[in-house]
């Protein structure tokens, strides 16, 4: 029992200092980096870690460190933005097809599946030809393709929901469907949809870089950690580095958000408390 | 007490299974879920271990089968089974005992069967693992034993799977799939709980004349009084872990010795006082002619979906003040019939009037007016609240329907907390309370608006006996003080007997027989209310 809980106790601190720490980094980037994180060097390229460059330089000489910092600002902010955008839209879309049932649910549901039926990637990958490759069409993009799946696992906790008693209890009170949803519905779903967010934004932040990789994401020159990744690749045997830093700083996040995810799940459920 | 139980049970010859001073406790805490409690079952013996829930009876049959949970240890003790002390056996002896000497039947029919299975498979799983026989011995085996269990058509329900059939029939199934195998002992945990009166008996009757025939020794695991009256020979009654008291099961009902005994023998429903007198009766709700449907299968893709009649043509009158009960079995059409009459499902036809006004027809804002008026009592305390919300914001919710100003509203939830027996646990959520208590919630929740009508729908199948009785004194007590008529849906008449001025007997949709109370149990006239009269467990 008390070990169990020591456990928790831990992943929970474990989770808010990693986020912290890296939502601390992206902020300061935006303020300070050791150097220029866009400024060439080409005298400089491709130096191991030392004590003028912390974590090396890259192809053109630019500081690893620095654009690590920056790209924490842009990977992080357009993850954040794409996986509440699929949230919000995916919550609303379910909770009515689930709620409200019949052809509304129908048809819904057969558009839903379609795009389901799009690898994410391909999906974004359309939207961003139709919006264009800046920081924002990457957001709506990722956030649109994303959003079925969303939309599944919301629809499926209403329907069951939907059945319980209380619910009918709620009819019978004399609660309109719009107060039943929101109060009796919305709130039990709420563990699936944070589970699904906190796995999301790693997910997202994977997608971006591929996007960058295929010349839509975040326009070059700006540092994000995937077009960072994307960029180490023919340097993977004479520069570690380079892919080592952006690789270990997703992972790092993904963590930091799962551990903190599955903390709030419990926080929020009365019934582990 | 010890003395007692080992000299009255001792009589026969040597015992299948003895149970010695078994101590079980939670590693965790220290706390004792059993103390020393001793008994022994002889061959073609039925011995009944009654108490309610968390008096450790559940806790001694997972220690004769050496299934306890993690967390759980035997302290002391020794538990028999012939000669052989099944505390010292390996695992390996446990697992050949298990199904092979000692069988077990689970309370729920629905979850004990693989539902990925089919029956033939299921039951010949245990005779392979047990025995040598070949595929046609196992076949036949199945064949004969299902048709001691009475099941109509053996070889197609072997090819069956255990969704197509009802409780009934499942656990049926489920006992022939461990009668099969011939065991000495058959341990059963509350096998018929989760079933209708009618069809308890008829599986508890064939356990019985099963284990007779085979001289297998039954260990009962129960809550209801009824059935042991009926079935065991011998009983202990359990409390906090104790042996309370032994013996023979018939006086230990009549004159029981120990408080605890008298209490649970005393919240045996009993014929309560009516609550209305006969003043002249004011109709508060009326159906006329009332049909209601519920789809069944599509036979093809774009074919409608025949119907089914759920109720079909009843007539009935619910006066002020008044409680109809409406008794039958499951399917009989009785919820269906309460959920059309607060309109939560539509009635095919007929007319349901509300203080003389036609409300089958109404929506919007005439409606939600009927919806002030009516509330409803669920069947299952544990769905039936909001797992998010506290208990005093799931009473005071009502009342955002009224005009009432929040200083009102609480003082009136505080009220309404006390009538029922909550106050203080306002702040605790639903999951933090036992069943009795969140049955407690969901009527406060019911009654704070004071409804003119309330209908509820098995409201204490779900619950001990002891706690059972609570509630229905908490209704009565609570129908006096606020006069509000009440459809009471159930298919125990135990209860029915207790609470109800009038009764309805429904069979197959329709209204079989109708009358006061004591008509209807002292003079029933349908050939179906006589079977569910015969059926209650009388002491």
């Amino acid at each position: 029992m008390t070990a169990s809980s020591n456990r928790w106790h831990f992943n929970a601190i474990a989770g808010y200092s990693l986020v912290g720490a890296i939502a601390l980094i992206a902020v300061v980037a935006v303020f300070w980096t050791p150097y220029d994180p866009l400024h060439l060097s080409v005298r400089n390229k491709l130096q191991a870690p030392s004590l003028a460059h912390w974590l090396g330089t890259d192809e053109l000489g630019r500081d690893v460190a620095s654009r690590a910092m920056a790209g924490a600002a842009t990977s992080c902010w357009v993850a954040l933005l794409s996986v509440l955008f699929a949230v919000t839209s995916g919550t609303v879309i379910g909770l009515l097809a689930g709620f409200i049932r019949g052809w509304t649910d129908r048809i819904m549901m057969a558009f839903n599946d379609t795009l389901l039926a799009f690898p994410g990637i391909l999906l974004a990958l359309a939207i961003m030809v139709i919006v264009g490759a800046n920081q924002y069409g990457i957001i709506i993009a990722l956030g649109l393709a994303y959003a079925p799946m969303v939309v599944r696992v919301v629809r499926g906790s209403v329907l069951s929901i939907r059945e319980k008693e209380y619910i009918e209890a709620s009819v019978m009170i004399g609660n309109n469907p719009v107060v039943t949803m929101l109060r009796h519905v919305l709130p039990n779903c709420v563990a699936p949809i944070a589970v699904l967010a906190t796995s999301m934004f790693g997910w997202v932040i994977l997608s971006e870089s591929a996007l960058s990789f295929l010349g839509l994401g975040v326009p070059p020159p700006a540092p994000t950690w995937g077009n960072m990744l994307s960029g180490s690749r023919s340097y993977i045997q004479s520069a570690v580095w380079l892919g080592l830093v952006p690789g270990v700083c997703i992972s790092l996040t993904l963590l930091g958000v799962n551990l903190l995810g599955d903390h709030l799940r419990d926080r929020l459920d009365p019934r582990i408390q | 007490m010890m003395t007692t139980t080992s000299s009255t049970m001792m009589a026969g010859p040597t015992p299948i299974l003895r149970v010695r001073n078994l101590s079980v406790s939670a590693i965790a805490s220290g706390a004792k879920l059993t103390d020393a409690v001793s008994f022994d079952v002889g061959a073609g013996e039925f011995l009944a271990v009654v108490g309610e829930s968390g008096s450790g009876k559940t806790m001694v049959a997972r220690s004769v089968l050496g299934l306890l949970a993690a967390g759980v240890q035997v302290d002391a003790g020794e538990i028999l089974l012939g000669d052989e002390s099944l505390l010292k056996a390996t695992p390996k002896r446990m697992r050949e005992l298990r199904g092979g000497t000692v069988g077990m039947v689970f309370q729920e029919p629905m979850v004990s069967l693989n539902p990925a299975i089919r029956i033939g498979e299921q039951m010949a799983e245990g005779l392979r693992l047990h025995t040598q026989l070949g595929k046609p011995e196992v076949e036949a085996a199945c064949v004969a034993m299902l048709k001691r269990v009475q099941i109509a058509n053996p070889l197609q329900c072997m090819r069956s799977f255990p969704h197509e059939f009802s409780g009934g029939m499942r656990q049926r199934i489920m006992l022939a799939s461990v009668m099969l195998l011939k065991p000495k002992l058959l341990i059963a945990d509350e096998p018929t709980t989760a079933l209708d009166t009618l069809t308890q008996l008829e599986v508890l009757d064939i356990m019985v004349s099963l284990a007779r025939t085979d001289g297998t020794a039954v260990l009962l695991i129960t809550h209801n009084l009824g059935l042991v009256s009926r079935y065991a020979d011998k009983a202990i009654v359990m409390q906090s872990g104790k042996v309370v008291e032994a013996g023979e099961a018939k006086t230990l009902l009549r004159s029981p010795r120990h408080p605890y005994t008298k209490q649970l023998v005393d919240a045996l429903p009993k014929r309560g006082n009516k609550v209305v007198g006969d003043v002249d009766l004011q109709p508060i709700l009326q159906v006329k002619n009332l049909v209601v449907n519920y789809p069944g299968r599509r036979a093809g893709w774009f074919t409608k979906p025949v119907s089914n009649r759920a109720v079909d043509g009843v007539d009935l009158t619910v006066n002020q003040a008044e409680t109809v009960a409406v008794v039958g079995g499951s399917g009989c059409g009785k919820t269906s019939l309460g959920r059309a009459m607060l309109r939560l499902n539509s009635a095919a036809s007929g007319e349901i009037l509300f203080r003389g006004q036609p409300m089958q027809d109404l929506n919007g804002n005439a409606l939600h007016d009927f919806r002030m008026a009516c509330q409803l009592v669920f069947q299952d305390p544990y769905s039936s609240l909001n797992p998010r919300m506290r208990v005093a914001d799931i009473v005071a919710e009502p009342l955002n329907h009224t005009a009432m100003g929040h200083d009102d509203k609480m003082q009136l939830v505080a009220q309404v907390m006390e009538e029922v027996g909550l106050n203080k646990l306002g702040q605790r959520f639903g999951h933090e309370l036992s069943g009795g208590q969140r049955q407690r919630v969901a009527i406060a929740r019911a009654i704070v608006r004071r409804p003119a009508f309330v209908v509820a729908d098995e409201p204490v199948s779900a619950l001990d006996m002891t706690i059972q009785a609570q509630i229905l004194a908490l209704f009565a007590e609570l129908q006096r003080a606020h006069q509000f008529a009440c459809l009471f849906i159930s298919h125990d008449l135990a209860a029915v007997e207790q609470i109800a001025d009038r009764v309805i007997v429904m069979q197959s949709g329709k209204i079989v027989e109708e009358g006061s109370r004591d008509d209807i149990f002292d003079r029933p006239q349908h050939a179906y209310t006589r079977a569910l009269l015969a059926a209650r467990m009388a002491t």
